[in-house]
């Protein structure tokens, strides 16, 4: 792998990773942003487009309420990007086979993301610690930068959430090749449009509202027939 | 003393660091003192600033968007305690009382609503081969997002405690359920349109598709049940796989 | 006094969370469970004036929202009120949750959510701490075989607390 390449990565890691929750939250972190950006700076936004896409609605019903902290989709939509690529780049498979290999390979560790999270945030009381001692020696001078720290913490854990994806991805992907390049490149139409259709099923588990189901179906039936006479 | 126009806007643009050094003692409290930071470097000098420092570090955990609302009113009620104006409870009381609500309300119509109904409306767009919709996501998005911090920093600042009111006013709990119910009619679309290009090629396609709509009900069970999406999009993909290579 | 059963009831939740109604609560365990009222069972709420207004205005039409002390919520759960509902009980410390099993409100579990951390407290998990009082009065929570679960959210993992592990 090229160094830009990698430092391109890193750089929209930390980005998407710092706006998830430390500074902004403009929803660059969301996969249906992060990735396509990912893709645009490693020369391939259909690629990113393509992961933010399938990515985007499966976590989305997981909300960081209160100190719940969802698993990291924006490292996985970063990391998978450079997965589909790399997938690409050493099969010439299509594009949409190497993206659901990228996917299926680094979703899993988007786990990691949750333990590095807490980490930071264990890490950031630290902080406090500092500014209540500052304060008890009425020293106001350093708040502002042992508040600002904490976003080293935080690019910290992205980066690696970041790399536990991208290392293990890279470490299965040759075994995973290996076995199911064909297959993968022959149903790889099929198992695009399973991943939107899971998200739906997931963002809907989590939905409960007065005549939902209703107003979903109706929608889908509708939407099914306008597609049919067209 | 009024906070000038520039010191409103460093404590707006502060406002979006609050979650720089969460925490799982006081969530955001660093985060409040540093977006303060400018209007009580005018409040206050010397002990005064240390002391006003130390009485706001403690607990505080609110929505990152309406906390500015939140801000706003403290900011107000600082000013009027210097002119010995008496709103019956302390500012520990008030922030306390405040960041619950503001934080249902904020998880329920950012997270909760605006954020899927984007990502819904985006996704469609983006399968529709528009390459600007991650663009349009944020546009879509932010809007509302920087209108409500600001908003809540004006309406805070401007009225201190009936600050309360606007935020009634606003209804936003309500419009979260609206919300969710407007952005199942793009997602029922959306499922229409995945399952449409599907089963392309096959005899009778609608019919086919029309099959998308059970498993999307058999996901919504699995997933009610607190079976990982993981879980169920591997196996979906596995048993693809395999009855791809046994054709 | 006839004893009776919280299930019966329709409490789906008993809960103990300082922060009473916030994002948790709105967002994941009334859609989790399909909750359709919330009980608030406290008695320092009436301190500031506006908190009641705010946490109304917080809840979606549609959910029933009831608050008051815990001696009248306590009655009111008891009057059979509300028992159509499936109801989510609210305390903001293990106290009050003690306070209303006494006065016959017989949850089977009590759920742990968020206790702030602070000087002298014990802390649990990340989101829970706990003061030697608050021990004291799960212990005879726990004694009376509520089973006492501390658990954020849904999808977290459910870790049973015991004073002394057995």
């Amino acid at each position: 792998m090229e160094l830009s390449t990698v430092g391109l990565t890193l750089a929209a890691a930390v980005v998407c990773g710092l706006d998830r929750t430390a500074a902004g939250q403009f929803m660059l972190s969301r996969p249906i942003v992060a990735a396509p950006l990912t893709g645009w700076l490693l020369g391939s936004p259909e690629a990113g487009l393509q992961i933010g896409a399938m990515l985007e609605l499966f976590w989305l019903g997981r909300l960081p309420v209160g100190s719940a902290i969802p698993p990291d989709d924006s490292q996985v939509a970063v990391g998978c990007t450079l997965l589909a690529l790399v997938a690409q780049a050493r099969t010439g498979m299509p594009l949409q086979a190497a993206a659901v290999a990228g996917l299926l390979l680094g979703m899993p560790f988007g786990k990691t993301g949750q333990f590095f999270d807490r980490q930071a945030r264990i890490l950031n009381a630290k902080l406090l610690r500092r500014v209540e001692k500052g304060l008890e020696n009425g020293c106001v001078k350093s708040l502002e930068r042992w508040h600002l720290l904490g976003l080293l913490h935080f690019t910290l854990a992205s980066v690696a959430t970041l790399v536990a994806v991208v290392v293990g991805g890279l470490l299965l992907l040759p075994v995973v090749l290996k076995t199911l390049e064909q297959p993968l490149t022959l149903v790889s139409n099929w198992l695009w449009l399973l991943f939107p259709l899971t998200g739906i099923g997931s963002l809907l588990g989590g939905l409960k509202v007065p005549r939902g189901w209703q107003i979903f179906c109706a929608s889908f039936v509708l939407g099914l027939f306008v597609l049919m006479l067209r | 003393m009024k906070l000038p126009r520039l010191v409103l806007l460093q404590v707006f643009l502060r406002s979006f660091l609050l979650q720089a050094s969460w925490n799982y003692e006081q969530m955001q409290s660093l985060g409040l003192l540093y977006a303060v930071t400018p209007a009580f470097r005018r409040y206050y000098t010397g002990l005064a600033l240390v002391d006003a420092y130390r009485r706001h570090l403690e607990h505080f955990n609110t929505h990152p968007y309406l906390a500015t609302a939140v801000i706003g009113a403290l900011l107000k009620l600082e000013e009027q305690a210097q002119k010995g104006v008496d709103p019956g409870f302390g500012l520990s009381e008030f922030k306390s009382a405040m960041v619950a609500p503001c934080a249902a309300m904020g998880d329920a119509f950012f997270w909760g609503s605006l954020r899927p109904l984007a990502g819904v409306v985006t996704l469609l767009l983006a399968f529709q081969g528009f390459w600007w919709a991650p663009v349009c996501y944020l546009l879509l998005y932010n809007f509302p997002h920087l209108a409500f911090r600001a908003l809540g920093l004006l309406r805070g600042y401007g009225g201190g405690v009936r600050v309360v009111s606007s935020l009634q006013r606003w209804r936003l709990s309500d419009w979260s359920v609206y919300c969710k119910q407007i952005l199942l009619l793009p997602l029922g679309v959306f499922a229409a349109l995945i399952s449409f290009e599907a089963t392309a090629g096959l005899g009778l396609r609608s019919a086919w598709a029309l099959c998308a709509g059970p498993l999307i009900w058999g996901v919504v069970k699995l997933v009610r049940r607190k079976i990982s999406p993981l879980l169920v999009i591997w196996v979906l993909c596995l048993l693809s796989l395999s009855w791809s290579q046994l054709r | 006094m006839a004893e009776v059963n919280g299930d019966a009831m329709g409490i789906v939740l008993a809960r103990v969370d300082n922060r009473l109604i916030h994002g948790q609560i709105i967002e994941s365990w009334v859609p989790a469970l399909d909750v359709d009222c919330i009980v608030v069972a406290n008695n320092q709420l009436a301190t500031v004036a506006f908190q009641k207004t705010l946490m109304e205005a917080a809840v979606p039409r549609g959910i029933r929202l009831s608050i008051g002390s815990v001696e009248e919520m306590a009655d009111r759960l008891k009057s059979r009120e509300l028992e159509a509902h499936r109801i989510l009980l609210l305390f903001a410390s293990p106290r009050d949750a003690l306070r209303a099993y006494r006065m016959g409100i017989l949850f089977q579990e009590l759920n742990i959510g968020n206790l702030q951390g602070g000087k002298d407290k014990l802390r649990v998990n990340c989101t829970v701490s706990l003061t030697g009082d608050d021990m004291a009065q799960l212990q005879m929570l726990e004694d009376q075989g509520v089973r006492i679960v501390l658990q954020c959210i849904p999808s977290d993992r459910r870790q049973i607390w015991r004073r002394s592990p057995r």
